[in-house]
């Protein structure tokens, strides 16, 4: 009963440490990280933009693709598109997707945020060049969710990866749809 | 001490003659870049989990000695992540998806139980760089294959002009994908494999 009580403390001792110095580290880095995050999003947004104006965020409630939306006006106000803020599956996990998207549903251009796909094969989506197959796609042509919809060589080139490649393209879809639904706000 | 060192980057090579940390390796090892990359974290987190280990061996009772070396590995990995994102953000794009994977390599915890809690400080820092040395040679190795049969490139970082990625004339245009898959991971290290094991059987005799 004794060794138990000793044995099961250290063990509570070790945790406890671990746990302070963690959370200390956290509340270092937390404020940075946060900051750092905003800076990125900020970016990727001007990137989507292409020089359009960014007008402010809506949330969406009742979309498990869609979270929200900013809408986008040219220079005399007029709306031209969507930037959508996007959750798609992936295969470790959800995809934090930035899409901008035309009133008629064209992808314009899109941004991974955030994900947790496997290094070397669903984690090339982070690459700009990845991106290209699905832009232009959605309003005449449907937006790629399947291999077949892909030439041979962007077929090859996703080969090991394609629940990440699916997981985007679904998310595109929804966004591209709720565009055309919406069109003008 | 110096032994403590050399051993693990030949002679207890941990994938190719000790066989841990299979999994990381045949996950990362697409690209030349991913395994450097894998390679400094694993460096980094084995002298953080051998040097705690080791200093904490008379503390740690017997019985619950793997939990708490899985707290002690989990807890540093995490600050490692937690630091890097906020204090390096370039290093941590590029490395940081494979410190979260150093938690669930068996390496560490391997060295943990097999070395540091029966060696002194210095010992098992010397084991931690050879054994993390010895492994991202070997990952370095899986992956140049790799990359190059496979897909007829070398990636390395991206220095000013040089966009980190080499060609293979050849194999570029030609490359033969199986090595890029998880079938030709497995090839190229059951080959690699065999080699070691035929080398050091040579040399004992």
């Amino acid at each position: 009963m004794n060794d138990i009580l000793r044995i099961g403390s250290k063990l509570a001792l070790i945790c406890a440490v671990a746990a302070i110095s963690l959370g200390l580290v956290n509340a270092v880095t937390e404020p940075k990280i946060n900051q750092m995050r905003e800076q990125k999003l900020m970016n990727a947004l001007k990137q989507v933009a292409v020089g359009m104006e960014v007008g402010k965020y809506k949330k969406v409630a009742d979309n498990p693709v869609v979270k929200g939306y900013y809408p986008l006006r040219d220079n005399s106000g007029k709306q031209k598109g969507y930037i959508f803020d996007l959750v798609g599956m992936g295969y470790g996990g959800d995809l934090d997707i930035i899409a901008g998207v035309s009133t008629k549903g064209k992808i314009l251009s899109v941004v991974m945020m955030n994900d947790q796909e496997t290094p070397g094969l669903g984690k090339e989506a982070e690459n700009p060049e990845y991106m290209k197959k699905y832009i232009g796609t959605g309003e005449i042509s449907p937006v790629p969710v399947r291999k077949s919809q892909l030439s041979q060589e962007e077929a090859d080139a996703i080969t090991g990866a394609s629940i990440t490649f699916m997981g985007i393209g679904k998310a595109l879809e929804a966004a591209s749809d709720f565009a055309k639904k919406e069109g003008v706000e | 001490m110096l032994k403590e060192f050399t051993k693990g980057i030949f002679r207890e090579n941990p994938i190719f003659i000790i066989v841990l940390g299979l999994c990381p390796a045949l996950g990362v090892s697409t690209k030349v870049i991913n395994a450097i990359g894998m390679g400094a974290g694993v460096i980094f987190v084995l002298l953080g989990s051998n040097i705690f280990v080791s200093l904490l061996k008379n503390f740690i009772p017997e019985k619950v000695r793997i939990p708490s070396y899985i707290v002690i590995i989990a807890s540093f990995v995490t600050i490692v992540q937690m630091v890097m994102e906020a204090f390096a953000p370039a290093l941590y794009k590029s490395l940081g998806v494979f410190v979260p994977l150093i938690v669930v390599n068996c390496i560490i915890l391997g060295r943990a139980e097999a070395f540091a809690n029966k060696n002194t400080v210095m010992s098992s820092i010397m084991d931690a760089l050879g054994m993390g040395v010895g492994f991202t040679l070997a990952l370095l190795l899986i992956a140049f294959i790799r990359e190059s049969l496979g897909a007829g490139t070398i990636t390395l970082f991206p220095v000013g002009s040089f966009s980190g990625v080499i060609r293979i004339p050849v194999l570029a245009d030609n490359p033969i994908r199986v090595f890029g898959l998880a079938a030709g991971a497995l090839l190229v290290i059951g080959f690699l494999k065999a080699f070691f094991n035929w080398y050091s059987e040579r040399r004992a005799r």
